[in-house]
């Protein structure tokens, strides 16, 4: 794979040389990032269909959090703090796990317990992670919270890759059967969907991606983008297909925009908020144009 | 090929203190067309779903299946709330329960051919197109009947799908109940209407926490276990 990315690069800054491409492409690290994006837009965009569909926004936030605490936890242990991956994928795929077993074990509705979940993963997580930067590097906090593409390697490529193609392989074939399981589970389960080891899956699947996002868009923000786009197509959308597509259209412009946007004009915000920026722009737009034009008028209440 | 004939052999069912269900014991013949009958809260939607695997009972439920092999069960359940804040069109609710392939692709002719039928025979093909959020009670409930149409079921669960349908409806409801059962289709109809049910039922289990009879319809469903019924039903809402 690196030979591979060392020849895009390469590729890419003779034809910025050359004046045919923007001179950001000269450097290396804009075009990982870029890359990650064309990458995570996709991905985080069908993924977050399915998380509206559940209604898990909250999960997702809970598991960003948790990242933290994972970076801590690496740090801690002595993994690189700019890719403590194996302490943040085991954190985070046990704590997602842990939640998903608790919620019908507790006779708590679903938003309370992610709720107390939330609130430990931030306090923990933040808590941890201001004592560790405070050892090592003042500036993980702020990278890991919102995310930097400064830091974006060939690992992070690779771990994101792999995430998807896992993403792709395990959750395509499962996707109308999630969505059975969250329109009704007992009906899914008489057709021969077994809704609570599915459940796992799209948990861990989860995870497995938001800890994959984290390096670009930082914890606190990757649910912001499983979110927001989908919201934002929602506003627009009639169709499961179309639903589907404008969100992935969506979430794939906030993330090229949000990292390409700042670096053209030379403004000093982080990738993350910069991405989910762009990506409420588009909300705020779609909402305006639901409301403005007649064909998508319905009933107030 | 005929559907399977369901034994249940002392069925209990506990939750938390309350005692739902209690040694319940009956047989349902293979392409029967059976109903059960009893006042609400007695627990006919619990002991359906208890045959369908989905509740913590005890006791013993065997199907036995045609050539042993397990076959298709359709089930429509009872009129629920259908998500209203998804793109979700009927269309693509059929193609959900009808493959593996995602629902955002385009379903493949087969798929496309069994949905066009299906929609087709509840009288929904007009109106594929629209929101399951935007849909009427009627609507949903032809929906639910749809989608136990694909694949064809041997056993068919029918929760009062009847309850919000127009007169129409009703009618074509009816005439594909006895059209599936004519062809060998086990139907397990939890049902209200008594007049219905002495028309059309088989076999009748009456219901109320346990089994209050049980046996052919002619039999079963006399004037005092109608009285009876209506009696518990009576008592229960003055209570």
């Amino acid at each position: 794979m690196t030979a591979f990315y060392t020849w895009l690069r390469e590729t890419l800054m003779a034809l910025s040389d050359s004046g045919a491409l923007p001179s950001i492409f000269y450097y290396e690290f804009v075009v990982n990032a870029l890359l990650c994006s064309i990458v995570i837009g996709p991905l985080l965009g069908c993924v977050g269909t399915m998380i509206v569909a559940k209604r898990m926004a909250f999960f997702s936030q809970a598991i960003g959090n948790a990242a933290l605490t994972g970076v801590a936890i690496g740090v801690l242990i002595g993994e690189s703090y700019t890719a403590p991956y194996v302490s943040m994928f085991s954190f985070c795929l046990l704590f997602g796990i842990v939640l998903n077993y608790t919620k019908p074990r507790t006779r708590m509705s679903a938003d309370t317990l992610i709720g107390v979940f939330l609130s430990i993963s931030l306090a923990v997580g933040a808590s941890l992670v201001l004592y560790v930067s405070a050892r090592v590097n003042t500036h993980i906090l702020e990278s890991v919270m919102f995310g930097s593409i400064l830091t974006v390697s060939d690992l992070d490529m690779n771990v994101l890759l792999v995430v998807t193609i896992i993403t792709l392989v395990v959750g395509l074939p499962l996707y109308n059967k999630m969505l059975l399981g969250s329109l009704n589970p007992s009906l899914a389960q008489v057709r021969g969907v077994n809704v609570q080891a599915i459940e796992y899956v799209f948990i861990v699947l989860v995870t497995l991606i938001t800890v994959a996002c984290v390096k670009i868009i930082g914890a606190v923000l990757v649910e912001a983008l499983l979110l927001i786009p989908a919201a934002a197509a929602r506003n627009l959308c009639r169709t499961l297909r179309s639903f589907v597509y404008t969100t992935m259209v969506l979430a794939t412009l906030s993330c090229i925009g949000g990292i390409w946007i700042p670096m053209q004009w030379d403004i000093p915000v982080p990738s993350g908020g910069a991405i989910v920026i762009l990506a409420a722009f588009f909300f705020i737009l779609t909402t305006i144009i639901r409301n403005v034009v007649p064909g998508f008028r319905e009933a107030k209440l | 090929m005929p559907g399977p004939a369901i034994h249940v052999d002392n069925l209990s069912l506990q939750l938390g203190a309350h005692h739902i269900l209690s040694g319940m014991q009956f047989s349902i013949a293979a392409g029967a067309l059976h109903c059960f009958v009893g006042p609400n809260g007695g627990g006919k939607t619990t002991t359906a779903r208890c045959l369908l695997g989905q509740m913590p009972h005890k006791g013993n439920i065997r199907f036995e299946w045609n050539d042993g092999v397990k076959g298709t069960i359709g089930y429509v359940p009872q009129l629920i709330e259908m998500e209203r804040t998804l793109p979700l069109t009927i269309d693509n609710f059929m193609t959900v329960i009808s493959q593996d392939k995602p629902a955002f692709m385009s379903p493949k002719k087969t798929v496309k051919a069994a949905i066009d039928r299906a929609l087709e025979r509840v009288g929904l093909t007009a109106k594929r197109g629209l929101m399951l959020g935007s849909l009427s009670g009627g609507e949903r409930q032809r929906l639910l009947f749809a989608q136990a149409l694909i694949p064809n079921p041997d056993l068919l669960v029918l929760d009062e799908p009847m309850t919000s349908l127009d007169e129409g409806g009703a009618r074509l409801f009816e005439q594909l109940i006895l059209e599936l059962n004519s062809e060998g289709t086990t139907v397990l109809w939890i049902n209200h209407d008594l007049a219905q049910v002495a028309r059309l039922a088989h076999t009748i289990t009456v219901i109320d926490k346990v089994v209050l009879a049980h046996g052919s319809t002619a039999t079963t469903l006399t004037g005092d276990m109608q009285r009876g019924v209506f009696h518990a039903q009576t008592n229960r809402s003055a209570a």
